[in-house]
Formats: C-alpha cells, sequence, structure tokens
C-alpha cells in the first residue's frame, strides 16, 4: 500500500486521469444526466418556458464566467502560481499517489473555505449569489457563474502551492473539485447510503445549500467531502422539502440581469452606505451589514 | 464556532494533509531508496551465477547487444560497456568492460546497471542504477532510440540528471 501511494508518477499518465473526469465527464455524465432531468421535468409538467430559458441563461453564464477567467486568468494566473513554487514554497513534491490524493484533498478544503467566504463577505456574495439565484435546481445550473468567480479560488489555492505542490497539479486538483461539485446539482437522486452521506457531499446535501429556506442558508459548503461542514459547524441534513433561489428573487431570465444582479446591487448598495472607510468594510463584511448610522 | 476552533481544526487538517503528501515525497522515499540499493559499495560482485549464465543470446533486438559508453565526469572519465540481455519481460544491461581515458581496459564485475521495464521499439522507460557519493540509486528513466545504433538514456533526479548516449560496441 504505502509503495502503491509513493510510487512515482508519469505526468502523462496523471494528466490523462484528470483528463479522463474532468474534461470528458461532460459527455459521459453531465449532458445525459442533464437530458434525463428534461425528460423528468416534461413527465411531471414542469418542462416550461422559464425552465429551458433559465437553462440557457445558466450556461451563458457560463461563457462569461469562462472568458473572465481566460482573461484575467490562464496567463496571469499560471505565471503568479510558477512564480509562487519556485520562489515561496516548501520543497517541491514528487509526483505519486499519495500527493496526488493529499493535493485534491487541500483543493477540496480551500474549496471549503473559499466557498464560505463567498457566502460571508460582501464582495464574495456579489458575484456567488448568481449561482443561487435560480429557483430551480438541474446540471445547468452548476454553470450559472458570477463575473468575479473565478478570481477567489486563486487566492486560496496559492498556499497550496506554497505547500510545495506542482502548480499544474493544483489546478486539476480546483478542476476536480468542481466537476465534482457540478454532478451534484440534481433533483434525480434523492438520499444516498449513510456512510456516503456520513463522508461525501452528495446532491442531498448540495440542495441544502441551495435553500433559501431560513435554517439553509449559508450550510453545507463542501466540495467533495461534507466532512470539512461538519468539522467546522455548518451542516445541515435535509429535511424541510428545499424551495431553491435565494430570499430577494431576482425573478428574470436574461442573461445579463443573471449574471450582472449581484454586483448590481452591491453597487447600489454603496450608495447607500456614507463615508469611505464604511464603503471599504462593506466589502469585507457580511452580505446583509450594515453600518450604524 | 468560535473563531478560534476554526482556526485550529483548519490549521491541523493542513498540517495533516501537507504533511502526508511530504512524508510520502521525501520520508518514504528516501527509506525507500535505500533498500532498493542494488548494492551498499558498487564495487561489491554480483552472484557469479547471474553473470554467467544468460550467454545464449537467440534474441535479435534492438536492444540485445555490447554497448558503450563515454563518461566525463569528475568521478569517472572513460567509458563503460554494458551487455543487454532480455531476461523475461525485461531487458537488463549489466557491466561489461570499464576503459579509462587511455583505453586501458579492465573487465566489470558484471552487475546490474540498468532495467529497461519497456520499449516499443523506439522508445522505453527504466530504472537506472546511478551512484551518488558511493551508495547507488534506483532513478526512473527513459530510453529513446537515434538510429540503429544508437539510443539516448535520460533521467532527472532532484534536478541532479543527465543524458547517456548509448552506442552499439
Ligand atoms: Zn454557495
Ligand atoms: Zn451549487
Amino acid at each position: 500500500m504505502i509503495d502503491f501511494l509513493a510510487k512515482k508518477l508519469d505526468w502523462l499518465d496523471v494528466h490523462q486521469l484528470f483528463y479522463i473526469f474532468n474534461d470528458l465527464s461532460l459527455f459521459y455524465i453531465i449532458i445525459p444526466f442533464f437530458v434525463l432531468e428534461l425528460i423528468r421535468y416534461a413527465y411531471l409538467k414542469r418542462l416550461d418556458k422559464d425552465l429551458v430559458l433559465d437553462s440557457i441563461a445558466n450556461v451563458i453564464t457560463f461563457g462569461g464566467f469562462f472568458l473572465v477567467e481566460v482573461i484575467l486568468g490562464i496567463l496571469a494566473i499560471t505565471k503568479v502560481y510558477y512564480w509562487v513554487y519556485n520562489n515561496i514554497s516548501l520543497p517541491h513534491l514528487e509526483l505519486n499517489w499519495a500527493t496526488v490524493i493529499c493535493c485534491v484533498l487541500l483543493a477540496d478544503f480551500a474549496y471549503y473555505w473559499e466557498h464560505r467566504t463567498m457566502h460571508r463577505i460582501g464582495i464574495g456574495w456579489a458575484t456567488h449569489t448568481v449561482h443561487h439565484s435560480s429557483p430551480h435546481f438541474n446540471m445547468s445550473v452548476a454553470y450559472r457563474f458570477g463575473p468575479l468567480d473565478a478570481i477567489m479560488p486563486v487566492v486560496f489555492s496559492l498556499p497550496i502551492v506554497m505547500l510545495g505542490f506542482d502548480p499544474i497539479l493544483v489546478l486539476l486538483s480546483e478542476v476536480f473539485v468542481q466537476v465534482f461539485q457540478t454532478l451534484l446539482h440534481t433533483e434525480i437522486i434523492g438520499k444516498l447510503t449513510k456512510p456516503i452521506e456520513f463522508i461525501f457531499n452528495t446532491p442531498s446535501h448540495h440542495r441544502v445549500h441551495h435553500g433559501s429556506n431560513r435554517q439553509y442558508w449559508d450550510k453545507n459548503y463542501a466540495g467533495i467531502l461534507i466532512i470539512w461542514d461538519r468539522m467546522l459547524g455548518t451542516f445541515e441534513p435535509e429535511k424541510e422539502k428545499v424551495v431553491y433561489g435565494i430570499s430577494q428573487p431576482i425573478n428574470s431570465v436574461n442573461p445579463i440581469v443573471v449574471f450582472f444582479h449581484g454586483i448590481s446591487r452591491f453597487v447600489k448598495k454603496l450608495g447607500q452606505i456614507k463615508g469611505f472607510s464604511n464603503k471599504l468594510l462593506a466589502f469585507l463584511k457580511p452580505p446583509d451589514w450594515m453600518p450604524k448610522q | 464556532m468560535k473563531n478560534s476552533t476554526l482556526v485550529f481544526r483548519s490549521l491541523g487538517i493542513i498540517i495533516f494533509l501537507a504533511g502526508l503528501a511530504h512524508l510520502f515525497s521525501f520520508g518514504v522515499d528516501v527509506s525507500d531508496d535505500t533498500p532498493t540499493l542494488t548494492s551498499e559499495t558498487p564495487s561489491e560482485p554480483m552472484e557469479q551465477g547471474k553473470v554467467a549464465t544468460p550467454a545464449e543470446n537467440t534474441e535479435t533486438d534492438f536492444l540485445t547487444d555490447q554497448w558503450k559508453v563515454a563518461y566525463n565526469t569528475d568521478d569517472f572519465k572513460g567509458a563503460i560497456i554494458y551487455s543487454i540481455k532480455k531476461e523475461g519481460k525485461v531487458y537488463n544491461a549489466y557491466t561489461h568492460q570499464y576503459e579509462d581515458e587511455n583505453g586501458y581496459a579492465e573487465k566489470a564485475e558484471g552487475s546490474k546497471a540498468l532495467t529497461i521495464t519497456s520499449f516499443n521499439g523506439s522508445k522505453g522507460k527504466g530504472i537506472y542504477n546511478i551512484e551518488y557519493e558511493g551508495k547507488q540509486y534506483e532513478v526512473d528513466c527513459k530510453i529513446a532510440q537515434v538510429d540503429e545504433n544508437t539510443f539516448t538514456l535520460s533521467y532527472d533526479y532532484y534536478g541532479y540528471g543527465d543524458v547517456e548516449t548509448w552506442k552499439r560496441h
């Protein structure tokens, strides 16, 4: 076992494995599943114009997110990652099963905190609210992203690079976590067996995360492992039927409105806040924070 | 949950996971390298049987032959002639003869220097025994055919690497 975990791996093989899950799963899981969901919606007579347009808006927001990711990201991000890796990092780790698994788990843990931060600071919620603003819950919602969603992961994954993990491995692991999370956006799968629901994030747990029911707010931030929520006090099981969405619904399927509603609400809020330091604080304070006036 | 609890638990998780990765990368690897030493001192002779047996060379592969590699390092200037034999599914290279700069030859002890675990006719992978400060380490290496009578062997071990040219002898 130890030999197996410590055995050196070939970069090409690791790349291939990540590629099979990170990239190809779109074709062998996500799209077939979405089709299944559409059939289910049709069967339940819930397949209406709103749902279809909502799904289209979701995919368009992903396009916007991806564009930002490409423009701001890839070039600058890999440069920053490599600078950190070569200048302020612990000894560089080898590529073996143990380091790959630890890297994925650390990326998952970083995702937990990144996600929690997105919910609990003003500027974070201004972008992440987009993901939560759909009144529906299906695979396409997983692609509903806000304009600044690409930035926060960088802040939280750089420490992993500083721990000695290869920047490319870190990026691949981040995508792995994200793709795992994508697969949870479905109403088709109920609760899974107890041990799985105890350890892993599941569709049931993530439905709770998307709930606008008061007890479901800011719960189940997990990517792959729900145990982070259990350990850090943010776990909530699915009991009451989940009502999807946010407390102040946007009632729109216009992709532009969907994509920018968080930012425009935040800007409006900044306009109402008096004083420069208070305006600055609004970026970092919880989304419902207002200075005492 | 108190903020201090969150910080301590989070740090605990990060230290555990990062520690595990470093342990498997360096801790295990180092202790893993020691037992795989082919011999504590490279001059220790191999078992006689191993050197003597594979005389019949029925395989007419590209690899199975004698190969000469020139070295020009502080440790050793000259050349080594290796003999590659197919043994089961792998190819093993044994030291056959040493030559110093002046061409003076000396029979080698026939120790195993290289195992080629896979070879597709033009490229392959294997494990190379390199000597460092009197100890031998097994490192991953790649081989690539250059022409009918030449292939290169390359390895990289924590930044200490080289590309050797193996010429048919
Ligand atoms: Zn969220
Ligand atoms: Zn979600």
